[in-house]
């Protein structure tokens, strides 16, 4: 049997030569900002690599507070290779978190969210909320003494809501406190509900980035207008997926070398009776808001400090969801949103880098 | 003593501030007594004193014992306020070297209200009391650390200022651990006389069991009755007790062996047998120690060797206990397991500094291989742009 008669045996079985078609003369625009594209690539990659890795320390992992300690270290010290598939596991989880909110300010300033992107918009912020929950269920699996207490303080937060603030917490911990249950209710989110959300939003968002294609900035449409030439653009295959390969295996490498060089380490196991260590805090791309809070009086305008602070943080993404639906496409409006963009992202550098600074974990 | 001068005495010894108003010496008494254990078990001033003498209504210093043990020597009264209470402390006091001269009339020597202080006595678990743990030491001190006050009697008034500089003093009081000996500890309380040559080890065995145990089996025991050589005393001096160090035993300085022994000598072949075992494990705790601290730093998980390395420690501290054997198979059946945990400690570190060389490896290799791959993903992009450029 040739390759021809192999192709068409398969085709006539698993007809998907329109896709292949289509992707053979899908093209991506090429202009100064094209380098913000690859954002989105990269972090499905990197989610590719946590799916991987994931499954590979699912062997191994137990998820009770008696043993998800013992087993981590078990899979650092015994299990060949295990150290470089749980550091991947975890350097890649806070690289992921860091391009997903790369891509959604490179959409922001880009302007990509406009008509008719408004649902890849949505789908896109849901997956980073998504990402974040990721982050903050598995940091608590390895049941040590920082995760534990990080976790006691992150779901303390969500104590403030009003009405359903109590339920939250008991919903997110199992119970009034953080315990074993708290940690079996984690690892379900994290390996099953979690993963099913994330998939099935990142197959709707593909979907339309396919249907919609790239979005060209603003800026880039008007001087193609105004020159009366079209925008440059160079065909998604090969060209721009061996760009992508470029970028995945670099990141891949240095995941590697993030792994060898400063392994993830397991610190003390979690003792729910030992005082909060000092400097406790969560993880980095939580530090903005943690610090916020931090610097909330107790009361302000007559309200609980914490809760004019997830108030505001909430209307924030209640905002972020529904104003593609709603901007009008205007010179003025665009400068608002990156304005706004550019504010947003200062500030949640400030409180990050003021976080680091000032809450150092006592080891 | 005038009335003016024992009314600041006694000021002092309660810490109450006399008023410079001239207040009388009743009416501190009066004031102090308020805060006084006797007071809040209803008794008054009348309990103890009878009425006015020649004398005031002071009591004679050689009544005060007497006029105490009257209470606290009889079982069925003591038993109302407290039904522990011990009601031996006048006997005590009366086989005491205070008891004894006070007995002949000397009444230089202390007496009750000296240490407990007269008006405002407070119980011994108090911790403003002369007498509570901490307070013990510089209560005693202040008339065993005045020269002249001692001078009559023959005594030196070092005691208290060595055994400040004690792993005793710095227990009790710099890590405030109140099991910590101070004077009472080892002289008695109300019995307080210096242990005797062939009592000092009892006294030491009340805390250090596990090494007097093994002092009594040694061969030293006999030796050292024969000569009449008070036991602890020899190595570890009375009231300046210091922290033992592994270079006290050898034959030559600092080493305390050598006060007695040299290398001509008897027991010339065991001090040097354990001062070598204990320097092995000495360094191969430390080697372990570094190797380990290393390792860790790199970000290995060592557990399995900080696991042994504690194990080696631990065996260092009975080793150091077995010195007090004096032989040296007892010391080596200690010391050698703990050399074979140390050295497995340092195993573990060795293998995790190892693997982390293999890992360090594989990532230059994979990254030589992968730079080869990216190189040629550069060449094959250049092409595809060369065969269909941008449009």
């Amino acid at each position: 049997m040739t390759t021809g008669q192999l192709r068409s045996w398969l085709e006539e079985r698993v007809p998907v030569g329109d896709l292949t078609e289509a992707l053979r003369h899908k093209t991506v625009p090429l202009h100064r900002h094209s380098a913000w594209y690859y954002f989105g690539g990269m972090t499905l990659f990197l989610f590719g690599i946590q799916v991987g890795t994931g499954a590979l320390l699912l062997l191994y992992y137990r998820p009770s507070a008696a043993e998800a300690y013992e087993s981590v270290r078990f899979i650092m010290t015994r299990v060949p290779f295990g150290w470089l598939v749980r550091s991947i596991h975890a350097w890649s989880a806070n690289l992921m978190v860091a391009t997903a909110f790369g891509h959604l300010f490179s959409v922001l300033f880009l302007h990509a969210y406009r008509r008719p992107r408004e649902i890849t918009w949505v789908s896109g912020l849901v997956l980073l909320m998504l990402t974040m929950a990721f982050g903050f269920t598995g940091y608590l699996l390895p049941w040590n003494q920082l995760s534990f207490f990080a976790t006691r303080i992150g779901t303390d937060m969500a104590a403030s809501l009003p009405l359903v603030g109590e339920f939250s917490v008991r919903l997110m911990r199992g119970g009034k406190e953080v315990t074993g249950a708290t940690l079996t209710r984690l690892f379900g989110v994290h390996v099953a509900i979690l993963p099913a959300a994330v998939t099935a939003l990142i197959a709707l968002h593909l979907f339309l980035v396919q249907r919609h294609g790239m979005s060209v900035p603003p800026s880039v449409e008007d001087e193609s207008r105004r020159s009366g030439r079209p925008v440059a653009s160079m065909p998604f295959w090969p060209h721009f997926v061996l760009h992508d390969l470029f970028g995945w295996t670099v990141a891949l490498t240095l995941l590697a070398a993030l792994s060898a060089y400063y392994p993830f380490e397991l610190g003390l196991k979690a003792d729910p009776f030992a005082p909060a260590p000092a400097g406790i805090r969560p993880e980095w791309y939580f530090l903005w808001i943690f610090q916020t809070l931090k610097y909330m009086p107790p009361s302000l305008f007559g309200l609980n400090g914490e809760l004019v602070v997830i108030g505001v943080i909430g209307a924030a993404a209640l905002v972020l969801l529904v104003f593609p639906f709603v901007l009008s496409e205007r010179v003025r409006t665009f400068r608002i949103v990156s304005g706004m963009a550019v504010l947003a992202l200062v500030y949640m550098t400030l409180m990050t880098i003021v976080g680091f600074v000032v809450s150092r974990p006592t080891p | 003593m005038n009335a003016r001068a024992s009314g600041l005495a006694l000021s002092w010894l309660l810490a109450i501030p006399l008023p410079l108003t001239g207040q009388s010496i009743e009416e501190g008494a009066r004031l102090a007594f308020q805060d006084d254990v006797h007071a809040s078990a209803g008794l008054t001033c009348s309990s103890c004193h009878a009425g006015p003498s020649s004398r005031g209504f002071a009591l004679p210093r050689i009544e005060v014992a007497p006029r105490c043990g009257k209470c606290h020597g009889d079982a069925a009264y003591m038993r109302q306020f407290d039904p522990q209470v011990r009601i031996d402390q006048y006997a005590q006091y009366l086989t005491s070297g205070h008891g004894k001269r006070m007995s002949t009339g000397d009444s230089r020597v202390a007496t009750c209200s000296d240490c407990h202080g007269a008006h405002g006595v407070r119980r011994v678990r108090d911790p403003r009391s002369p007498v509570a743990p901490v307070n013990v030491a510089p209560t005693c001190a202040r008339c065993h650390a005045d020269a002249v006050r001692m001078a009559p009697f023959g005594r030196e008034p070092k005691p208290f200022a060595d055994w400040s500089a004690s792993v005793h003093a710095e227990a009790l009081l710099k890590r405030r651990d109140a099991s910590a000996p101070t004077c009472n500890t080892c002289h008695g309380s109300h019995g307080a006389t210096p242990p005797g040559v062939n009592q000092v080890a009892n006294v030491c065995a009340q805390c250090h069991v596990r090494e007097a145990e093994l002092f009594r089996a040694s061969p030293k025991k006999a030796i050292f009755e024969q000569i009449g050589q008070a036991e602890c005393l020899a190595c570890h001096g009375n009231h300046r007790i210091e922290h033992p160090t592994d270079a006290w035993v050898g034959l030559k300085d600092p080493a305390v062996c050598a006060t007695c022994h040299d290398e001509r000598g008897n027991g010339a072949t065991t001090i040097t047998d354990v001062e070598h075992s204990l320097g092995n494990l000495n360094r191969a705790i430390a080697s372990a120690q570094s190797v380990l601290e290393r390792a860790e730093r790199a970000g290995m998980l060592v557990d399995d060797g900080w696991t042994a390395q504690r194990d080696g420690r631990e065996h260092l501290i009975h080793s150091r206990v077995m010195v007090h054997a004096f032989a040296a198979k007892p010391f080596d059946d200690m010391a050698r397991p703990g050399l074979a945990v140390a050295q497995q400690a340092e195993r573990v570190g060795h293998d995790a500094l190892h693997e982390l060389q293999i890992r360090r490896r594989g990532l230059g290799i994979a990254t030589v291989l992968v730079l080869g791959f990216l190189v040629t993903l550069w060449f094959k992009i250049r092409s595809v742009h060369a065969e269909r450029p941008p449009r």
